[in-house]
């Protein structure tokens, strides 16, 4: 599997990264070296043999429970106001 | 050594040498010292995960496995160095820099856990918590002459662990020796109505057939990983086999076909897993968040971009490509079933044998900077550990003794689902066979 430039761009924006014209060069050709290592995969035959196995992970129940103390989720905050994490405006221009 | 302060003058000494911690405790409590590596929550020091996306994150909880420690008796000494969101074979991918291997400062530790299994090798501390996704307790340890070991998946639980591929993640334990581990695997093994994956199976008493030695027992060398292999690795590994033929155990050959595909499984499966994971450190509500951005696209874009390092961006862009449409059923969905395969070829062998075996690592500790311009080699450092995880079966990193450089060499010991108590059975008693565990690395007698 090649990856160009361009591909790489399009993950990146997937992945939500930001590289420079450099760093994607670069990163296109590490991922194309590694890929076709892993291309190997398509030589087993998994005929038999199903995506996901059949076990299921129980959930707990859904009781009220006290959860973590505000402020200290406030002391790890970037931005933090009034009990409310604070992002930049994200609805309407500036 | 086992008092607290004792630890924390010792690590003090050589920590400037060994870059083993991120943190050191100022002070603590408890009478067990005990590090845990910097990717497991602690009220009490911070956690960085060896990034500098989470340059002042402290959590508001301890960590399950970090609890039943200190209700044991723990006093939590220090958070150890490692790769970056443990994705790394040599602690190189740490942004606080190398930790270094205690028999040779110019070599890697082994990672990622390589800051607990050199705090361990050098005596610093009887005991450190890892984490193992591909690997990165045994590998380390194997790299250190120390004993690390992998649990059964779901044995311990990981309520703060900080997530890097949740199908396969399992916190881990480094000691000197298996009796210990054995030990601190029954404090912090069992259910955890924190972690929905973690098993409802009774807690063993894993220290109960120490000493019952291995006469009688089947242990069956995997081919396909070790037939291959050639020079002092063989070598020491046809001599562990001798070991434990003279203590009566049956050795034979055994056949685990698709073992050859476990590291193309695990660059799938464990970076897709990644690329979900890490979505969580979006600059919002901790971590770094770029002081350029004026958007809430720049702040995600620019504070992944600038605090995120080179090797966790390129498993990222790896796992987000292997779940993007159009390549899922190429990449993750057929990584996952030959992942179906070799779990089913595990279980065949294991009808035949009650463990299975192979060198630690096809290596012993390679220098600094050999392996950081070439990915693919670096994750080949895995290839021997990484299908217990795929696996999800309990393994064993054990002393084998030294190659002609004195590095130190390792075997692996692999059994089924939650046959943890027959594993540090073989081991202890390898271990006391052969007695590697005593050899302390030459830093450790220079300076003490």
């Amino acid at each position: 599997m090649k990856i160009d430039r361009d591909e790489a761009r399009r993950i990146a924006g997937l992945a939500h990264l930001e590289f420079d014209d450099d760093g994607l060069v670069r990163m296109a050709g590490e991922m194309t070296k590694i890929l076709s290592y892993i291309d190997q995969l398509r030589e087993v035959d998994v005929e038999g043999f199903e995506e996901h196995d059949a076990t299921v992970t129980p959930m707990r129940d859904d009781e009220p429970r006290a959860s973590i103390d505000r402020e200290k989720v406030a002391r790890n905050a970037p931005a933090w106001r009034d009990g409310l994490f604070v992002v930049p405006k994200v609805i309407g221009g500036e | 050594m086992s008092d607290p302060e004792t630890s924390l003058a010792a690590i003090r000494e050589l920590n400037p040498k060994l870059n083993a911690f991120i943190r050191i405790a100022d002070s603590v409590t408890g009478t067990r010292p005990i590090a845990v590596k910097d990717n497991i929550v602690t009220t009490d020091l911070p956690t960085t995960c060896g990034s500098r996306i989470l340059p002042n994150f402290t959590s508001p909880f301890d960590a399950t496995a970090v609890a039943r420690l200190r209700a044991w008796g723990a006093a939590i000494v220090g958070k150890t160095n490692m790769d970056e969101f443990a994705m790394g074979s040599s602690n190189e991918h740490s942004a606080f820099g190398p930790a270094r291997n205690p028999w040779d400062l110019a070599r890697v530790p082994g990672g990622s856990s390589g800051g607990s299994a050199a705090a361990v090798a050098a005596r610093l501390v009887p005991a450190a918590l890892g984490s193992e996704t591909g690997g990165s307790v045994r590998q380390p340890a194997a790299f250190c002459g120390v004993v690390g070991f992998k649990p059964t998946y779901g044995r311990v639980s990981r309520y703060g662990l900080v997530a890097f591929a949740s199908g396969l993640d399992q916190i881990g334990i480094v000691t000197k020796t298996v009796r210990e581990c054995a030990e601190i695997l029954g404090v912090i093994a069992g259910h955890d109505p924190l972690d929905s994956t973690s098993s409802r199976v009774d807690v063993d008493d894993y220290a109960r057939d120490l000493g019952s030695g291995v006469k009688g027992l089947r242990f069956g060398i995997v081919s396909e990983a070790v037939d291959k292999l050639e020079g002092e690795v063989r070598a020491n590994f046809d001599a562990a086999v001798d070991v434990l033929r003279r203590g009566g155990a049956i050795v034979e050959s055994a056949s685990v076909p698709s073992i050859g595909y476990a590291i193309a499984i695990y660059y799938i499966v464990a970076n897709a897993e990644a690329s979900a994971n890490l979505s969580r450190f979006d600059g919002i509500r901790y971590g770094h968040r770029s002081k350029r951005a004026r958007t809430l696209d720049e702040v995600y874009f620019d504070s992944r971009g600038e605090g995120f390092g080179a090797e966790v961006k390129r498993r990222i862009m790896l796992g987000t490509f292997a779940l993007s449409s159009g390549y899922y059923d190429a990449y993750y969905g057929r990584a996952q079933r030959v992942r179906a395969k070799l779990r089913h070829d595990f279980g065949e062998a294991f009808r035949t044998f009650d463990y299975l075996i192979t060198p630690t690592t096809p290596e012993p500790a390679f220098e600094i900077g050999a392996k950081t311009e070439d990915p693919l080699s670096m994750y080949l450092s895995d290839i021997f550990t990484a299908p217990a995880n795929l696996v999800g079966i309990p393994a064993i990193a054990v002393p084998s003794g030294f190659d002609r450089g004195g590095l130190p060499l390792s075997l692996q010991i692999m059994g089924p689902h939650f046959a943890e108590r027959a594993i540090f059975r073989a081991a202890d008693w390898y271990e006391n066979e052969t007695g590697y565990w005593r050899t302390a690395p030459p830093i450790v007698n220079v300076t003490r």
